[in-house]
């Protein structure tokens, strides 16, 4: 068992999962950009999309199989583009423009 | 005065930070998985470890295959092809098969094309064959001298009959076993100790019994019918897995003694496991120390399914398996067959069927064959092909090319997954498309031996420690 392998990665990749959440969380709030469940939800099955694609092609390279890292890195990353553009699209919805900012902490200094 | 930092902006930026260190770690992840040792199932520990698949969430009451008429037992001697090249032997045109016994010419009456294949077709490849291997061929001396090291350690095979043979020397009264299904998990935990990565327990169904032996060996006389013997009550199936690297570089550089020398010594260690308990045992080995049909009992012992390729794909190696059989009389309790999916995803995948060099499996539909309905597989072909190439002795590239042959990784334990458990069967169809997109194979002609229109070529890359150039200086010996 190594490390990219064993239950420790797992555990830092989940707490790198959660931090990006967060980040993505203040950065929608900053564009003033109502982040609802569904959206969450598009949200993480466009990550789980792309964390596919790279392990996908991370372990056909691991085999020696670069036909499929090259092939099913361009099929998924492809979809992945495409998927990501429409959640982004679609996480505009609700967006409001030039009206100030949503959170009244938003330049809180530490 | 220190600058100040923005709150907002700094969770931003850890959140960025964050999303880039967990995709860089998936990529570690990912190529980890790809080489850990651990995925190459059976070839890393013996605890019985990487039998982990739930066959009872999966086990039928009746086995995958069909029966649909009346049934009858194999004649080795002619359908078994290492017995049938036996009696041909000597085999001249002009004179025809009227020297011949009764049951060969009965078999190339009903086998025209075998005859050719099996003598003419045959002679011409061989003649082509001793001609080509006077070149130096080196890029195959690592992989023949480990082939052949593979295979020089194995137990004394069977040489008398059930009657004799089976039982343990003296008066040994057999202990009394408590209890059969304590007997079947004992059985499966010894096996798996004395090396066997699989193991499956079967009520041994007489119907897969030769009729006639292979060789007239093993204690049997040629010619002579069989008889079931009495004794012969429980089937256990043991096996292990070809080395994988080696084996996805098949026809060439692959071989299948690595696992049959394992396959046989854990039955022999398993026959002698029992004999000490008391009672009877009788191990069937490969390459050819058979009285009994294998796939048919691991089919019975819930081991996998019979493939298009005529290999039972098993959950957890897929064909990657070689196989013995212990038939024993210790009271043990059977497991059941499994129904995986391999039926459906056969019927629509072919993979092994278009990446054939010999045309050996068929394309069609099951046929029956002594009463049962599987697909045919064309012996006389594939044992040509074997021929054909250079290399080490086989070829095993069905094997290679199975979808199910893979390693036990994420991915390919995610795709077995899906099709498990996808009712619609969909998902069969765009994993066998994915195998042949993802993971090709060389054009069939290729395979072939340079005199045979062919490449000498492999599925898949030479693993690092067989190419022979990296290791010996050939340049002398030209």
């Amino acid at each position: 068992m190594w490390f990219f392998t064993s239950g420790a990665f797992w555990f830092i990749e989940g707490i790198l999962c959660a931090l990006a959440v967060i980040g993505l969380k203040v950065w929608m709030e900053d564009r003033n950009t109502p982040m609802r469940l569904w959206k969450w939800v598009l949200v993480g099955a466009w990550m789980l999309l792309l964390g596919f694609t790279i392990a996908f092609i991370g372990t056909s390279v691991g085999e020696n199989e670069m036909v499929a890292a090259k092939k099913g890195g361009i099929i998924f990353s492809v979809i992945c583009v495409i998927f990501g553009a429409v959640v982004w699209q679609l996480l505009q919805i609700g967006r409001v423009k030039n009206t100030g900012d949503l959170k009244t902490d938003k330049n809180e200094e530490v | 005065m220190k600058p100040k930092v923005n709150r907002r902006n700094f969770l931003k930026a850890v959140g960025a930070g964050s999303a880039v260190t967990a995709s860089a770690g998936l990529w570690f992840f990912g190529t980890q998985a790809g080489q850990d040792p651990a995925s190459y199932t059976g070839m890393t520990n013996r605890e019985g470890g990487f039998q982990t698949f739930n066959r009872r969430k999966w086990s039928v009451s009746k086995p995958t295959y069909e029966k649909v008429g009346e049934t009858s037992r194999p004649d080795a001697r002619t359908e078994v092809i290492f017995a049938r090249m036996g009696q041909i032997r000597g085999y001249d045109k002009a004179k025809g098969l009227g020297e011949f016994p009764q049951h060969v010419q009965d078999y190339y009456k009903a086998h025209p094309e075998d005859l050719e294949l099996d003598t003419t077709v045959r002679q011409e490849i061989h003649a082509k064959r001793s001609e080509e291997i006077k070149k130096p061929h080196d890029e195959f001396i690592l992989s023949k001298a480990w082939s052949s090291a593979m295979g020089a350690v194995g137990p004394r095979g069977v040489n008398a009959p059930p009657e004799k043979w089976d039982f343990p020397r003296g008066s040994n009264t057999p202990y009394k076993m408590k209890d059969p299904k304590r007997t079947s998990r004992l059985i499966k935990k010894i096996s798996h100790q004395f090396g066997s990565t699989l193991v499956g327990i079967a009520k041994l169904n007489p119907d897969w019994v030769y009729k006639y032996p292979m060789n007239g060996g093993r204690g049997f006389k040629a010619n002579e019918p069989m008889e079931v013997p009495e004794h012969w009550q429980y089937a256990i199936v043991v096996g292990v897995p070809m080395s994988w690297d080696p084996m996805y570089a098949n026809p060439p550089y692959g071989t299948s003694n690595d696992a049959y020398s394992l396959s046989r010594i854990v039955a022999h260690r398993l026959t002698a496991f029992i004999k000490n308990l008391g009672y009877a045992a009788r191990p069937h080995t490969p390459g050819a120390d058979y009285d009994l049909m294998v796939p048919p009992i691991m089919v019975d012992a819930g081991l996998g399914e019979q493939g298009r390729h005529s290999i039972v794909i098993t959950p957890e190696l897929g064909c990657n398996f070689r196989p013995s059989i212990v038939t024993t009389n210790i009271p043990m309790a059977p497991d059941k067959p499994i129904d995986i999916g391999v039926q459906d995803f056969c019927k629509t995948c072919k993979v092994c069927a278009k990446q054939c060099p010999s045309g050996a499996i068929s394309h069609g539909e099951k046929v029956e064959i002594r009463g049962y309905k599987r697909y045919a597989l064309h012996s006389s072909k594939c044992s040509n092909f074997w021929s054909s190439k250079l290399g080490n002795m086989g070829c095993r590239l069905c094997v290679a090319v199975c979808p199910y042959t893979r390693k036990s990784n994420w991915l390919h334990q995610a795709a077995l997954n899906v099709s498990l458990h996808d009712p619609t069967g969909l998902s069969d169809i765009a994993l066998a498309k994915m195998q042949e997109v993802f993971y090709p194979g060389q054009e069939p002609q290729k395979y072939y031996m340079p005199s045979m229109g062919g490449e000498n070529a492999s599925y898949r890359p030479v693993p690092w420690w067989l190419k022979t150039d990296d290791f010996i200086d050939t340049a002398d010996g030209e």
